[in-house]
Order: structure tokens, then sequence, then C-alpha cells
């Protein structure tokens, strides 16, 4: 699903983000990737949904190598790829439909679509009863799951949460990590960018560890190890 | 599905344009601006080739003959005159046709017309009164009927229209100069006002951009608004534009009438008349200007 070959990144002048990194993930994959701040992990993330574009190496997802595809594809790949950033970028004066249905809209969907797909995205994300609110009116972790439920709406079938926990406390971020492998059930792949110990440990799948750049670390059933 | 997408890009763009008024209704008069001098630039252009027209259209040469010449050999001098190559048109007026005229003339001034009867006879001479072809080639004709050697010939009159026409192009040629350096300045400070707009309505909306980004929206769609907010600009500073001008050009049509008078221009008639040839135009050309600067502006604030 995901293929990285020989990727190095460095953003001018010259720090090296990412030095010859591979990478293999397979269709279905829970992965989460962890390493301390500062490492690379989002550049990774940038890569992959083409934000960045790597220096040399190249990138193949699902069999397409986007390695130096151009803007009109950019927006192809990006509706396969949902992403879930750490800080939730929610529109303040859109209630959480309206925010979910913004995705939908700004790519051309028609209403009646829109109509049935929201409500459920925002079900999956346990937010069915909410919908109406505005992000203000609920909580962080919420937030975050309404961030999730957009990221679902063209039915991506790869799911990138770059530190999806990070502003959250323990037992939101449960949540957020249940849902993310509810979503994984579905046979979604999810990537998990994260640097919280107890999450990862809890999970028992495959953990790859990033340090400077390199891929340290990569075991089917892996704990935090920094 | 393209209509759907459409419909959603105006209604971004007005958004757009209401969430930022103030800067919207800036760049509103700054076009407004821009146009109405344009229209002023127009008036005068229309103005001076009226008034050109009208001169070029008054010129000729008057040949002044003796009093007691005789008919025949006026005539014979009229046809002479008529095979000059730079010549329009010769008419021969008699004394008996000008006395009438000049009666005509003055027929509301007694004192005049008294002085005539004393005077008991016809005290004003023939003369043939001679149009040129070409006001250009208006020297060559002087120089041919200078050449024409007649006794019958008293005076001839060769006032130096060409001299008029000069001035009155000169005061056009410098009014059109000074409205194209105000248009211009016009247009350059709509351009920039324009840039600014889009570019701080790109940074207002910098959340959905990143949004529509990560979502697959594609690059015309999360440009389009900016663009479209452009043509918008243009439509509501043409109709401003309009609403402005048209009492303004009320208002100066009597002075204009009363300055040019024995001309037949009226600046409003004008606009009437042209209304969709001078306000369409002005849209496109207003609309081309702002959304190449929104074009700027977006390609330089909103990279995908
Ligand atoms: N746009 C950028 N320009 C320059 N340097 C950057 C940029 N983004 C990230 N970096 C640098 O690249 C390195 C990796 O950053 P990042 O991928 O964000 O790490 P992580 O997500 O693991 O904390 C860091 O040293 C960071 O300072
Ligand atoms: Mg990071």
């Amino acid at each position: 699903m995901i293929k990285l070959s020989n990727i190095t990144k460095i953003y001018p002048p010259d720090i090296t983000a990412l030095h010859k990194v591979n990478l293999h993930i397979k269709p279905g994959e829970f992965v989460s990737v962890v390493g301390q701040s500062g490492t690379g992990k989002t550049t990774l993330v940038k890569l992959l949904i083409s934000e960045e574009k790597a220096d040399d190496g190249k990138i193949v997802i699902g069999g397409w190598d986007i390695t130096a595809i151009g803007q009109a594809e950019i927006s192809v790949l990006r509706r396969q790829i949902g992403v879930v950033f750490q800080d939730f970028k929610l529109l303040y004066k859109k209630t959480l439909f309206e925010n979910v249905a913004f995705a939908l809209q700004v790519c051309g969907e028609p209403q009646r679509k829109i109509n049935n797909i929201v409500p459920q995205v925002l079900k999956i994300v346990g937010l069915e009863n909410k919908m109406h609110r505005y992000p203000l009116q609920i909580s962080g972790g919420e937030q975050q799951r309404a961030v999730i439920a957009r990221a679902l709406v063209h039915r991506p079938k790869i799911l990138l949460a770059d530190e999806p926990t990070g502003n959250l406390d323990s037992i939101n971020a449960d949540e957020i990590i249940e849902i993310l492998q509810k979503i994984n059930k579905f046979g979604t792949t999810v990537v998990l960018v994260t640097h919280n110990r107890e999450v990862v440990n809890k999970l028992r799948k495959r953990v790859i560890t990033i340090e400077n750049g390199l891929v340290v670390g990569d075991q089917a059933v892996g704990k935090y190890v920094l | 599905m393209f209509l759907l997408s459409f419909l959603r890009v105006i209604k971004f763009s007005l958004q757009d344009i209401a969430r930022n008024i103030w800067l919207s209704i800036i760049t509103i008069i700054i076009i407004t601006l821009a146009l109405f001098s344009v229209n002023l630039l127009l008036t005068v252009k229309v103005l001076t080739s009226a008034t050109v027209g009208a001169v070029k259209d008054k010129i000729d040469v008057s040949l002044y003959l003796k009093s007691e010449a005789p008919e025949n050999l006026i005539l014979a001098l009229k046809s002479q005159i008529e095979n000059i190559d730079s010549v329009a048109k010769v008419d021969y007026i008699s004394k008996q046709a000008a006395i009438e005229s000049f009666r005509e003339k003055h027929k509301n001034d007694p004192e005049i017309l008294q002085a005539l009867l004393e005077l008991g006879k016809n005290p004003l001479s023939p003369g043939l009164i001679i149009k040129p072809k070409d006001i250009n080639n208006y020297d060559d004709l002087i120089v041919s009927l200078n050449k024409i050697d007649n006794d019958i010939i008293e005076s001839r009159n060769f006032d130096d229209h060409k001299a008029i026409l000069a001035k009155i192009n000169n005061i056009a040629d410098k009014a059109s100069e000074a409205g194209l350096f105000i248009s211009s300045l016009f247009v350059l400070i709509t351009i920039l006002v324009v840039y600014n707009a889009v570019r701080v309505a790109i940074f207002t909306h910098k959340r959905e951009i990143g949004i529509m980004k990560l979502v697959g929206a594609s690059t015309w769609f999360i440009r389009a608004p900016y663009l479209i907010s452009g043509v918008i600009y243009a439509l509501l500073g043409v109709v401003v534009a309009i609403i402005i001008i048209y009492p303004f050009l009320s208002l100066i049509q009597p002075y204009l009438a009363s300055f040019f008078s024995g001309l037949k221009v009226n600046i409003l008639d004008y606009y009437n008349s042209n209304f969709l040839l001078i306000f369409g135009l002005e849209f496109l050309a207003a609309s081309l200007v702002n959304v190449l600067a929104s074009l700027v502006a977006v390609g330089k604030y909103s990279k995908v």
C-alpha cells in the first residue's frame, strides 16, 4: 500500500529531516511511527500527501508513483488519504456537520451525497448526537473526533494521524485510539505517529522507530523503546 | 456538478467580499475612480473630435470680387477654380445673394438695416467660396489660388484656419495626455488595491484554504473565488461609476452646450447611444485588470 525507497528529505539550507528511509506498509496494517521530537515524523506524513517533495528516492502508494506528481494529481491523491494533525483545524463558525460537509463541498460533491455521508462518518466517531454543535461547544477530544470524521469523508484507503492525541488527556486519547482501531478494522490502513509510550505499548501492533531521520527499529509487535 | 461547484465558488467569493467589507468598499471606490477618469478621458476625446469636425467643416477660402465684375467672367473664374485638384466645391455668392444673407443675418438689428437703406445701393461684393477637398492640402490650395491672376479679384481672404485647428488639436492632445496619465495612475492603484484585497482575503481564509488543500479540493476550486472576487469588484465598480457619471454629465452638459455653441454635440446622448459598448468594454477591461492582479496574489499566497 505504501512503499518508500531510499527517501531523503533535506530542508534548505541543510537540515536533513529524513535520510535514505526504506519502508513498506501493507494494506490493512495498523502501524505506529514513534520517535523524539524533530526526528522527521511529520516530514514523513507530509511526503505521503505530497505537501513536501522528496529530494531523493521514490514513494509509491497503492501502485501509484507519487514522487513527482503535479498539482492536479495532488488533489486526487489527497482524496484517497485521510489526514489528522495534532492541531484540530476546525472552522469555528461552522457546526460539526458543516465542517465535515465543507470537505465534500469543496470537492464538488452534490448535496444529496453530502447529506448521506456526513451523518455516517460522524456516527463512526460517536458524534451523531452533537453534529449541530459548534467546535467551541464540545471538548478537545470530541473536536479531534470530528477531524477524524472529516478525514473519512472520501472513504480513504489510508488514514494518517500525526500525533492526534498530542493535545488530549489520557482518557480522550484512549477514545481516539479506539476509533482509529475501529477504522482499521473496516479495512483502512492506519499510520499513527505518536510519542505516547502508553498508547504504543497498549496497541501491540507494528512499531517503526525513527531517530534523527533514520529508521532505527521496525518490530511486528513493537514497544516504545526510546 | 460543474454548475454546483460554480455556484459554491460564487458563494465563497461573496463571503470573502462581505467578510472584508471595508477593504472591499475601498477597492470598489478605487475602481470607480479609475473608471471615472477613463470616462473623463473619453468625454474629452468625444468633444475634441466633434469640435475638430465642426471646424474642418467650416473651413473655406473666400475670394472677394470686384463689385462691377461681369457675371460671365465670374463664372469662368469659378470653373477655372473648380478644375484645381485640391478643390472640392466652389460656391458663387452674387451681390444679390450677399445682401440677402446680410439682411437675414442682421434682421434683428434695425440700426444696421437702416444704415443699409440710407446707403441706397448694394455695398457688398460678389464672392467665391472655395471648399478644400482635404484640410491637409490647404497649403497647396492657397498656393494654387495665389497663382491665379485675374483683374476681377478684389481680395483674397486666406484665414489661417490651419492654425486654429492646430490650436484645438494641441489643447485636446494636452487634455488627453493629462487624462491618460490620471487614468493610468488609477489603473495602477487599482491593480495594487485589488492585489492587496485578494491577499488579505486569502489570509483571512488561511484555515479554510489549509483544510481545502488537505481534503483534496482542486487548485481551481481553491483559487476561483478570489478570481471571481476580482470580477465582482469590477462589476460593482462599473455600476457605481454609471451612477456617478450620469448626474455628472447632466451637470456639465449645459455648460458644454453654451461653450460649444452651434456645435451639435450632446455628451449625454453620446453615452446613451453607446451605453453598452462603453460600459461593457469598461467592465471587461476592469475585470481583466482585476483578475490579473488576483491571479498574481493567488499564485503567490495560496501555494498548494
Ligand atoms: N518547513 C521546514 N523548513 C525547515 N526545516 C523544517 C521544516 N519542517 C521541519 N523542519 C525540520 O526538519 C526536522 C524534522 O521535523 P519534523 O518532521 O517536523 O519532526 P517531528 O514531526 O518528528 O517532530 C526538524 O529538525 C525540523 O526543524
Ligand atoms: Mg511532528
